[in-house]
């Protein structure tokens, strides 16, 4: 669970399960994560899609299995963040032999107006042979 | 004068917000360039076990070169928000490592100004992440 790594407990995120049979992550509004007055720092916001990617991946892979490593990400900020609790939620578009492909939105209000999204691009190590 | 300089002002803000929580700092800065810098510390891991940090320190600090390298080569004090980040990751950063991202600003429009970033973990010849973002100026007439 990404919410019970050092980094989440840092930024206060948690898990909750946002649709039935998924998990999102929600974090509460702190001035620690505050960037110009008023607003969520777009790095923190950044780091929240991240989360709810490899989170989208831990639950979709065995736990015992190679941990996937990031290959690259994309962000696009729609709209400032409020400072107000903040959502995440992502899912894995494709599941390939060496390369997961995963989306993510976040938002605020409602899941129709997200204020950033991100794609990820993750490399399955398959460890030795092949 | 030196005072009346927007990256002189940037350089001596008392931290806050999440530059303080992540105790991020300014090293160097040139007319296009600034390089930030953030120290480790253990809140920054992912896996404890593997020793493994988290990226999101990572995307945090380029957000905050990126912007410094703006005001850098604008010499300006502007409202401005993050549009897009793009970042490839080359390999996880050590852990117990200080952070090191020094971004460019190569571009600057009346709405928009891009830059490029180069990330290091203290040895610059080893790169860790390159990324390259867009800002929109939030006070563009």
């Amino acid at each position: 669970m990404i919410a019970d790594t050092p980094y989440a407990r840092m930024l206060g995120i948690a898990s909750i399960a946002s649709e039935p049979g998924t998990v999102g992550l929600m974090m509460p509004a702190t001035t620690q994560l505050e960037g110009r007055q008023g607003f969520l720092y777009g790095g923190v916001i950044a780091s929240l899609l991240e989360l709810a990617c490899l989170e989208a991946i831990t639950q979709e892979r065995d736990s015992d299995g190679p941990r996937p490593k990031p290959i690259n990400i994309s962000f696009d900020f729609l709209r400032g963040g409020l400072m107000v609790e903040t959502f995440a939620q992502a899912r894995l578009s494709r599941v390939g032999r060496h390369v997961v492909n995963a989306d993510a939105i976040c938002w605020q209000a409602g899941r129709d107006r997200p204020i950033a999204t991100g794609r990820m691009h993750l490399l399955l190590d398959q460890g030795r042979g092949r | 004068m030196e005072e009346d300089d927007p990256f002189e002002r940037l350089k001596n803000l008392p931290p806050r917000g999440h530059h303080a929580l992540l105790g991020i700092y300014t090293v160097d800065n040139g007319p296009d360039w600034a390089e930030l810098a953030c120290p480790f510390a253990p809140g920054f891991l992912i896996d404890p076990d593997a020793g493994l940090v988290a990226s999101g320190p990572v995307i945090s600090l380029v957000d905050a070169a990126a912007g410094a390298a703006i005001i850098a080569r604008t010499r300006q004090w502007r409202g401005m928000a993050t549009l897009d980040l793009h970042i490839d990751y080359l390999r996880p950063a050590k852990a117990g490592q200080t952070l090191y991202a020094r971004a460019t600003c190569h571009h600057v429009t009346r709405k928009v100004a891009f830059t490029r970033c180069d990330v290091h973990d203290g040895d610059p010849a080893s790169p860790i992440a390159f990324a390259t973002a867009s800002f929109f100026f939030t006070d563009a007439p």
